[in-house]
């Protein structure tokens, strides 16, 4: 392909991106509500705090987010305290002190949350990648 | 319930292809069990060990040949891989004279860059914002 010639595959996804639904500000707050998550996980956050900090109505946030995302923002925040309770796990911090520290309230809670996520729970994937360091 | 414990990229190569997954984009050796001419190998992310592993499936199917062919033609990637900073990993990957047909592109809730793997696919990496 010569330089600076775009493929088939970029023209579409510009052509694509053209006729997007939402232009570039719903996208910044979207981002701004996504960050809330990142640096409140670890706490009870609930989705009309998380909405107010995308300056959006909650069912109106929910919606946009879905629909940029594919995912709702409790799937997203789900799926982020799953992800950093496997970094706690892998480091070696008990199956409890992960679920605390990600901002469940409770064990039981947290665990099947978990194996739903993962496939396994938090003490059989910590098993697991403890091995896999040996 | 079923899982997803593999998927695959077609290469032309299975040494050279090893060589760029594992030494330039920087996957693992997992399985190497030898089939004859080929062997089932596979590799997977340091991030995630015993997660979904990529098969480096040899390319010895003459019409897969020529699929492989047209996606690659039209720039399709076969496949994406996630990345935390992408443009760290462009910086990196140009180092080490990756080339790319699609330099990283913000399109809406993603940041994307498409990559040549030298083994007859381009793939694509995705960052989410």
């Amino acid at each position: 392909m010569p330089k600076g010639c775009k493929t088939y595959y970029e023209q579409e996804v510009e052509r694509i991106f053209a006729h997007a639904q939402l232009a570039q500000k719903p996208y910044l707050q979207l981002r701004r509500s996504k960050q809330f998550m990142q640096t409140n996980y670890p706490k009870k956050i609930s989705i009309t705090q998380i909405a107010e900090a995308a300056f959006l109505s909650s069912s109106h946030y929910i919606r946009m987010f879905k629909q940029v995302y594919g995912i709702t923002p409790r799937q997203y925040l789900r799926d982020l305290r799953i992800s950093k309770a496997k970094q706690l796990l892998q480091d070696g911090s008990s199956a409890t002190r992960a679920c605390f520290e990600v901002g469940y309230e409770s064990l039981t809670m947290f665990s099947t949350a978990f194996k739903r996520a993962t496939g396994v729970s938090p003490k059989k994937y910590q098993k697991m990648n403890l091995r896999n360091l040996e | 319930m079923l899982r997803i414990n593999i998927t695959s990229v077609p290469v032309d190569d299975q040494e050279k292809a090893l060589d760029f997954y594992t030494n330039v984009l920087g996957f693992l050796k997992k399985t190497e069990v030898p089939m004859g001419e080929h062997k089932w190998l596979t590799v997977v992310s340091p991030l995630e060990q015993s997660g979904v592993e990529l098969l480096l499936e040899p390319m010895a199917f003459e019409p897969a040949k020529i699929y492989q062919k047209a996606l690659k033609d039209a720039g399709i990637p076969w496949t994406s891989f996630a990345v935390e900073d992408i443009y760290k990993e462009h910086e990196r990957l140009l180092a080490l004279n990756v080339h790319f047909s699609v330099p990283p592109k913000e399109v809406g809730a993603v940041i994307i860059a498409v990559l040549d793997d030298t083994c007859g696919n381009y793939i694509q990496l995705v960052q989410t914002l």
